[in-house]
């Protein structure tokens, strides 16, 4: 159970997250530009391919939609962890947030929620000027609309505690940003980023099932599309929920180890 | 009465990375690294009863900090045992944060670019304080540290001393039982040391909490604390009274002397060791138990003018101490 005061204690944070991002708008919105260049890169580049054809049933239109939600997924699945609570764990600004009687687990999710909330401003004009722009055929499948709702929370989920874990790599190495990067690598190739899952090789089609990146971005959107049904769409959500308690399981072993680690440097 | 804190044969070993300067140097560690091991706090012992104010003192890096990191739980410790308030302060349970603060001079919990309100409010909220008891704690607050124009700017905007004091205010609003306070003037200017040592004498008077600080202004220790605890080398060289420390270490007076006219400098030394002399100003310092007889042979002796008998300023106190330690 979260007590209430902890719950007024994450909305606090919460707000003062949002109002003080608020003061870095023009970084911000260039944050934002950046997010989409990728995914626009890849729908060129499939959409060039595929020509009037499919690629393991994906048409133009399909991979147009695809990385349409991809860029929502994308940047509502985003880790900022590392960027974020590494750095503050190695200067030692983690200490102000570890004398509250607030784990500071709550600030760090503050953060996330208020850094995606104030990015989603300039975003969404971006999203909805590109669907406009590229009209792409639309076939909804209404539950796999209404599931995506759960998987995208549970992606989020697995993102963050995923992240933070590679965070507080910071309490033992200064580098943490490294292995975050060869972690962002499989996710770009096995989390449905570069293709769809379904138009990898069947090998990697295999590691990508099981392995954790692709519920943390490329399972919502097959989900959202449709693109997953019946025993698929059920086994998957159940993977998905098995990794999200994982992660909370990573996330819970690191910090009570690492916490014992922290030098508190500076003054 | 129990003690607020209670510290038993505390030792905290810091591992440091440890390498020459140079690229051999620099390619030997990619291959194997060398650690150090730092003995920040080495067996420490002590108490603080409810409501006294202690003085933490030693040289950089003696360990005040680490020790101050560990009692109010930031630092898990290598060996030994504290509790503050009855708590284990490393196991950070909430009834504990609740009633603590650490305020440390260089390290902000507010934020860069908000009003330091926007910070009071979100404490407001994780300490869970009432609407009226949160008023009153800013009320008097405000009053004390005279915040009025400060609280609506930014934080990025306010001179250090306008900082600092919101900084303490933003520790203060859960009204902490046991204050940690590092270093809270430094960076400060005369003044502005004044009111924070004013402030601190005010908020012990009002509010009976307990106060560990560490500064590197004799002042402050002297204004606030009655009893300081000296350590070095993380470990502890002297736990009593202020008044202990400098009989211990310098029992000393200095007699200052206005001349009516010069005289021989050896006449002078005939009394003491002579701290400085000048044509008609000779400051001689003497054993404190004889500082009476010295002072009335002085009178009777010498062309006196004036006459002033002092006790070594604190900062000598404190050099005797270490340099005691290291000779």
């Amino acid at each position: 159970m979260i007590r209430s005061r902890t719950l007024a204690g994450f909305s606090s944070l919460l707000r003062a997250e949002l109002a003080d991002l608020f003061q870095y708008r023009i970084e911000m919105f260039l944050y934002g530009l950046w997010q989409v260049v990728n995914p626009i890169i890849y729908l060129v580049i499939w959409s060039t391919v595929v020509g009037g054809g499919d690629i393991a049933g994906y048409t133009r239109d399909d991979f147009i939609l695809y990385y349409l939600v991809f860029m929502a997924v994308s940047h509502l699945t985003l880790a900022i962890e590392v960027y974020t609570m590494a750095p503050s764990i190695q200067s030692g600004r983690l200490s102000p947030h570890l004398l509250r009687p607030l784990h500071p687990f709550w600030r760090a999710g503050a953060l996330n929620i208020a850094y995606k909330a104030v990015n989603l401003m300039f975003l969404i004009p971006i999203w909805v000027g590109l669907a406009l722009i590229l009209r792409p055929a639309v076939d909804p499948d209404w539950l796999g609309i209404a599931l995506f709702v759960p998987s995208m929370v549970m992606a989020a989920l697995i993102s963050f505690l995923i992240g933070s874990c590679f965070a507080m790599f910071a309490f033992w190495t200064t580098r943490s940003m490294s292995f975050w990067d060869i972690w962002m690598s499989l996710t770009l190739l096995l989390g449905g980023q570069v293709a769809p899952v379904a138009v990898l090789p069947g090998f990697l089609q295999q590691a990508a099932v099981v392995l954790p990146m692709r519920y943390t971005v490329g399972f919502p959107i097959e989900v959202a599309l449709g693109r997953v049904q019946g025993a698929e769409l059920v086994g998957g959500l159940a993977i998905q929920a098995g990794w999200t308690v994982a992660a909370a399981a990573a996330f819970v072993l690191l910090w009570r180890s690492g916490v014992k680690r922290y030098g508190a440097v500076g003054a | 009465m129990s003690a607020d804190i209670r510290v038993r044969s505390l030792v905290k070993h810091y591992q440091v990375a440890d390498r020459e300067g140079g690229l051999r140097a620099s390619l030997r560690s990619v291959v194997r690294r060398r650690h150090r091991s730092v003995r920040a706090v080495d067996d420490i012992t002590f108490d603080v009863q409810p409501g006294e104010i202690v003085g933490f003192l030693g040289p950089n890096g003696a360990g005040k900090t680490t020790a101050l990191k560990l009692l109010s739980g930031l630092l898990h410790p290598t060996s030994g045992e504290a509790t503050v308030l009855g708590f284990t302060p490393w196991e950070r349970r909430r009834e504990f944060l609740s009633q603590i603060t650490l305020i440390m001079g260089q390290r902000q919990q507010l934020y860069w670019d908000l009003p330091a309100l926007d910070t009071f409010l979100v404490n407001k909220a994780v300490f869970g304080l009432e609407d009226a008891a949160y008023r009153e704690a800013v009320d008097l607050l405000v009053g004390l540290l005279e915040l009025d124009e400060i609280l609506t700017k930014p934080v990025r905007q306010l001179s250090l001393g306008e900082r600092m004091k919101a900084e303490l205010a933003a520790g203060l609003l859960h009204r902490p039982r046991v204050l940690f306070l590092d270093e809270p003037t430094i960076g400060l200017d005369v003044t502005m040391q004044q009111r924070i040592r004013d402030f601190v004498t005010r908020y012990n008077a009002t509010t009976g909490a307990t106060i560990l600080l560490t500064s590197h202004y004799m002042a402050d220790v002297k204004a606030l604390a009655e009893r300081v605890v000296v350590i070095d080398h993380g470990k502890l060289l002297y736990d009593g009274l202020l008044t202990g420390l400098i009989d211990r270490y310098a029992p000393h007076k200095t007699i200052t002397l206005h001349l009516e006219r010069p005289v021989d400098r050896a006449d002078v030394a005939a009394y003491g060791e002579v701290v400085s002399a000048d044509e008609v100003q000779v400051s001689v310092r003497t054993d404190k138990a004889q500082a009476a007889a010295v002072t009335a042979r002085m009178l009777a002796e010498l062309p006196v003018a004036d006459l002033s008998v002092e006790d070594p300023p604190l900062e000598y106190v404190i050099d005797q101490v270490f340099h005691r330690r290291e000779s």
